[in-house]
């Protein structure tokens, strides 16, 4: 056992006795690694921020809608002759289904908002009822969600992001306040808690939220409207889609020969597209890894080739000395594998780095999982490439490497 | 019993399709505390024998002791010693000196002569004792921490001379151990082989140079893998003469 701590701490020093030539052997494995890690953090990265995302759109939530989220084939004209959705939808599903709890017809569109002097450009503006809050499960920075009767009666009331707080009530408590949404005045009863960006694009902070009624004046009544439900709790999704769908095709009076004239979107559809791209992400970063990881290799054992031959003459002094074959195997053993953990260390250095770089476009951070999977792939690279240059130090003749020069 | 008993020993080295017969049916019987010079022209198999004493390389045939243990036999029972079982006999029964020093170039003295003991296993707190007092004993006590290429000729065969005596060996094999030196060190490192051998070592030395063998008690001589003549130098006699007294 001491014998092989003193080999590896030679083989430590002939390391650093190589410096300029130790880097270069390293830079395959500093580059492999450096793929391996940063492909981890952006996966890593882009699913926490897809399953926030996910979280703000609900799992337990379906979205009657006209369109598809995402469209698979089919002719888009066949979509657009589809009837639009109608406000009492919402009513009539709950009525009749069993596993819809609340249900709100919503209309969006962006509209500038005005506090004073303050405004704000093209902001998020929902129309719904008021079950918007039961079927999002909206969390209150402070206030109120809108009431039943404020909802029937038109109100002009109005729940707003946080970012619109922040920035139309910087220093002041927006409660009671009244904003301009297009001209009209609408009473601020409520902030939302601080959500973040939805997929990094779309801020469902800088929104704002009106009972529906109150909304003809400003969207005009023609507008794309959709269908929000919230599936009753312990409910499969599956069984309340499928139960919607029927509603919906008796709603709609569709013969059973008649294709459904509606779509029921849900999470589901952006999981699958996310997936696809993830598998993108993964195989390119995988192929990059590989390939850097196996150039890195062979460049470790071109250069343990070349350190045997050159000191061909040390092997054979070490073995005159009395060195057996399993230490000069793992004397030059661990020499690969030194070159090729401190290469990963260098490129895991440097990945920290550019995880800064990549926070301005996603949450992203360096797992410890992944930093022990990198020095374990270098560990890994540095046997495969080092074992071979390695046993034919440890088989060399004596007597010819102590004569080599 | 003898500690070097070399029994009908032939080494034959194929070179092609050439077969070179370096030994053919060497005896000889080395005593502990002997002073011995093996000479011989180019050729005559010094180098050869001097390997097989050195367990660097084994006999093609024959008998080899040494203190006590079988490197090679021509009963298959005994068999012959495996590559790590060789490497074990030279670490622990023999210390090297050559004409080229073979110091590790970028090792300092100190770690040098601590490698056989590494190699044998030993703890780092004694390895340190044991390397001072050896380097203190050969008069290298204070160039400890110098590299090989910051040591003159002398002092560099000296380390290796430390290094072989560190661990204690059965026997001390120098190659030509003045071969790269000049006179007046040569005559210093000579002083300190016969030093070595008085203090109880064995020493086994090849050279083709007279009045380096002359230092020994007793000299073979080989010629075409045999021994040729086998005979007591003076010296022997008077320090035998000194001891008797």
């Amino acid at each position: 056992m001491g014998q092989l701590w003193e080999s590896f701490v030679m083989a430590f020093k002939d390391v650093f006795a190589n410096k300029t030539r130790s880097f270069l052997t390293m830079l395959g494995i500093i580059i492999g690694i450096l793929s391996v890690s940063l492909m981890g953090t952006a996966i890593s990265g882009i699913n926490d921020t897809f399953e926030n995302s996910m979280e703000m759109i609900g799992n337990d939530v379906l979205h009657l809608q006209k369109y598809p989220w995402f469209m698979k084939g089919g002719d888009w004209w066949d979509f657009r002759n589809r009837p639009e959705m109608k406000v009492e939808y919402a009513d009539k599903i709950l009525q009749r289904s069993k596993n819809i709890s609340f249900a709100t017809p919503e209309m969006q569109n962006m509209r500038n908002v005005k506090y004073g002097d303050n405004s704000i450009q093209g902001v998020f503006i929902d129309a719904a009822n008021w079950q918007l809050q039961h079927v999002n499960s909206l969390k209150f920075e402070d206030g109120r969600f809108f009431t039943k009767s404020e909802d029937r009666n038109a109100s002009k009331v109005v729940v707003i992001g946080y970012g619109i707080k922040d920035n139309l009530f910087p220093n002041q408590n927006p409660i009671g306040e009244d904003i301009k949404i297009r001209g009209m005045k609408y009473k601020v009863i409520g902030v939302l808690k601080e959500q973040g960006k939805f997929l990094g694009l779309f801020s469902f902070d800088n929104m704002v939220i009106i009972p529906l009624k109150s909304a003809y004046s400003i969207f005009g009544r023609r507008r794309h409207m959709s269908i929000t439900l919230k599936v009753r709790e312990g409910v499969d999704i599956k069984t309340a889609k499928d139960e919607v769908t029927m509603i919906m095709r008796s709603l709609r009076g569709l013969k059973p020969s008649e294709k459904n004239n509606f779509e029921i979107n849900q999470q589901e559809a952006f999981r699958e597209q996310f997936s696809a791209i993830k598998m993108g992400i993964s195989g390119v970063g995988f192929g990059i890894t590989a390939l850097a990881l196996l150039v890195g290799g062979i460049g470790i054992m071109n250069i343990m080739f070349v350190s045997v031959k050159e000191r061909t003459k040390e092997i054979g002094i070490r073995k005159a000395l009395g060195a057996k074959q399993n230490v000069i195997l793992f004397q030059f053993l661990s020499e690969a594998v030194i070159i090729a953990v401190i290469g990963g260390m260098i490129g895991l250095i440097i990945t920290t780095s550019l995880v800064g770089l990549l926070n301005k476009f996603f949450v992203a951070s360096l797992s410890i999982k992944l930093v022990i999977i990198s020095l374990s792939v270098s560990i890994i690279t540095g046997v495969l490439s080092g074992i071979v240059p390695a046993r034919k130090a440890a088989k060399l003749d004596p007597i010819d490497a102590i004569r080599y020069e | 019993m003898a500690l070097l008993e070399l029994n009908n020993i032939y080494k034959t080295y194929k070179i092609g399709t050439v077969e070179v017969h370096a030994l053919q049916g060497l005896n000889a019987v080395i005593e502990k505390n002997e002073y011995v010079s093996i000479m011989g022209p180019s050729g005559s198999g010094k180098s050869t024998l001097m390997n097989i004493i050195g367990c660097l390389d084994t006999p093609t045939e024959g008998n080899y002791l040494l203190d006590g243990l079988t490197v090679h036999s021509n009963d298959p029972e005994k068999g012959k010693l495996d590559d790590n079982k060789l490497a074990e006999i030279r670490n622990q029964k023999i210390g090297f000196v050559f004409q080229t020093f073979n110091l590790l170039p970028r090792a300092t003295a100190l770690h040098n002569v601590e490698l056989p003991l590494i190699y044998a296993g030993i703890s780092k707190k004694a390895r340190m004792e044991k390397t001072h007092s050896t380097l203190i004993k050969v008069g290298l006590g204070d160039r400890i921490y110098h590299r090989p290429n910051e040591l003159s000729g002398g002092q560099r065969q000296r380390v290796a001379i430390a290094r072989a005596l560190v661990n204690n060996p059965s026997i001390i094999l120098a190659d030509e151990p003045t071969g790269n030196l000049d006179s007046k060190t040569s005559a210093e490192i000579m002083v300190l082989l016969d030093k070595l051998h008085s203090a109880g070592n064995t020493i086994i030395l090849v050279t083709h140079e007279h009045n380096i063998a002359e230092h020994a008690h007793r000299i073979i001589t080989l010629l075409d893998g045999k021994v040729s003549k086998d005979s007591k130098t003076g010296k022997g006699n008077i320090k035998q003469m000194i001891e008797n007294n």
